[in-house]
């Protein structure tokens, strides 16, 4: 009844248990191969978390970042995408202590620079998201435009990395997934954010794989 | 295939051709297999001309290890990747849109690596995307200077060019902690011109605002890289010197004396003599604030003044 009215007035409803574990299953097939991806180019092994899914209000977004738990300077890299209807933003999370372990696993020689962060970042989040994003796309049968990443910012406080959000009341579906490396004090945080309109017609998506 | 599909696919390459957006494919030995009309223009060379030929050849300006790092992680891991104009300004030197009026010498360039499966989904190609950027570039680099530009000019004294008193304070503190935490010690030295107001009473405003941006440069001619000064007021300067006891910035204190004792200043046709005097103050544990260290460095100025002047007291 009260799905049906949120369904009528447009509001985005609350996430049935069924879609939850859906959006996880989804989720945990495209975590595994950006993790495999990612452990190929590292040659270490990743430990891979439950994603989280979450429905929550923009305004809580920086909430829902500090949680996180960075309580350190921080570093953030920032793409968007589309495709049939669905848009959204991926964020790649990175702890700044992080950097020096990453270099080492990628072989980069050289300074720890302001430049070298920039490119670990853009070549970490290349991976992350991309094999995310493709693993995603493939299991709801459809194809994303890639908007071009932006270093949110770097080196600071996770909640200084984010501007307040200018429509605070809009709902967002979060999947939040963090990445850790064996035996490498590394971890990252993807968070995959959905716009409100995209929350129905991947819900629609959802039902149809719950369907099969 | 039917007329319609024929002219939409030739609708699309023609599209493709004169797109303002530069693409490349090459194959996996870096040989230029074709390029549209954005990259024939900018380049200079007809695709027809580059056909086969080595892309490194092509733009040597193009760095190898950091490209061919790419384009692997590209083809092994079948995914797209991105490069922007904050690792690197360009892939490929192009002028700008602007070559005349724009501020940036080459054209800024966002690119996207994108692998081109063949039929069993081996990666056999892969396409490379260029974007112009030079006006968020520019843009975003103007902003930041003026950032900084901003940041400079709210911490320095307009008069002298030296830190202004907030910024200077700011310091200070800085240094108070740094000792506390490193069990360091460093001195403060606070100065004062004598007998400055006759100096505007007699030769002027303009002639006062002299003697003080002389004062200021043979300040910042004589410390050293790491001691910090500042204009603490009108006619009063704070030197803060870390590292330094109190025996040793009583020396700093005497020879900036003697050098400003012995220099005549010229204003116009005038040549005006000044003194200064000086109080030194090193660091003690007792010393809770930036106020406690600042009365005691202005304790011993007021003795240096009660003494005659032109002179320098230590506490």
């Amino acid at each position: 009844m009260s799905s049906d009215h949120a369904q009528e007035s447009g509001l985005p409803q609350e996430l049935t248990e069924e879609q939850r574990d859906c959006y996880q299953e989804i989720a945990n097939i495209a975590m595994g191969q950006a993790a495999a991806l990612l452990s190929r180019l590292l040659g270490v092994f990743i430990k891979l978390p439950i994603p989280r899914v979450n429905l929550f209000e923009l305004a809580d977004l920086n909430m829902a970042l500090q949680s996180l738990d960075h309580d350190e300077a921080a570093s953030a890299v920032c793409q968007g995408f589309a495709g049939d209807g669905i848009t959204g933003e991926a964020l790649i999370i990175f702890n700044d202590s992080n950097f020096e372990d990453i270099a080492q696993l990628m072989n980069y020689s050289g300074e720890q620079s302001e430049a070298m962060h920039v490119e670990l970042l853009m070549d970490v989040a290349n991976i992350l998201i991309g094999a995310f994003l493709k693993g995603l796309a493939n299991q709801m049968d459809l194809t994303f435009s890639h908007g071009h990443p932006m270093v949110l910012g770097q080196h600071k406080l996770v909640r200084d990395l984010l501007q307040p959000s200018r429509q605070p009341w809009q709902q967002t579906l979060a999947i939040e997934i963090t990445y850790s490396l064996e035996d490498h004090p590394v971890n990252c945080d993807l968070l995959l954010l959905f716009t409100e309109d995209s929350i129905r017609i991947m819900n629609q998506k959802v039902a149809y794989l719950l369907d099969d | 295939m039917s007329d319609q599909s024929l002219r939409d696919i030739h609708w699309m390459l023609e599209i493709l051709q004169t797109i303002d957006v530069g693409l490349v494919v090459i194959n996996i030995e870096y040989e230029i297999q074709n390029w549209n009309g954005f990259m024939e223009n900018h380049s200079g060379h007809r695709a027809q001309k580059v056909q086969n030929r080595n892309l490194f050849d092509v733009f040597p300006e193009l760095p190898h290890t950091w490209f061919c790092q790419k384009v692997d992680t590209v083809r092994e891991l079948n995914i797209r990747a991105f490069t922007t104009w904050e690792q690197r300004p360009y892939l490929f030197r192009f002028r700008t849109y602007h070559p005349i009026t724009s501020t940036a010498e080459y054209m800024y360039q966002n690119s996207m690596l994108y692998p081109l499966e063949n039929t069993s989904g081996e990666v056999e190609y892969i396409a490379i995307v260029i974007f112009d950027v030079t006006d968020v570039a520019t843009n975003k680099l103007a902003l930041q200077q003026a950032n900084s530009e901003l940041a400079r000019i709210s911490r320095t004294d307009a008069l002298t060019q030296l830190y202004n008193r907030g910024y200077w304070e700011e310091c200070l503190y800085r240094e108070l902690l740094r000792c506390r935490r490193h069990q360091h010690t460093a001195s403060l030295i606070l100065l004062d011109v004598d007998h400055f107001k006759p100096v505007n009473d007699t030769h002027g405003h303009t002639a006062g605002d002299a003697v003080l941006r002389h004062l200021s440069r043979t300040i910042r001619q004589n410390v050293r890289e790491t001691d910090i000064p500042g204009r603490y007021g009108g006619e009063e300067f704070g030197i803060i010197l870390p590292e330094t006891d109190s025996p040793k910035a009583f020396a700093f204190a005497e020879r900036l004396r003697g050098l400003i004792e012995e220099e005549a200043i010229q204003i116009g046709d005038n040549s005006v003599s000044i003194t200064v005097s000086f109080g030194v103050a090193e660091l003690e544990q007792n010393m809770q604030t930036i106020e406690d260290w600042i009365t005691r460095a202005d304790e011993a100025l007021y003795q240096s003044k009660q003494s005659g002047r032109n002179q320098v007291t230590a506490t």
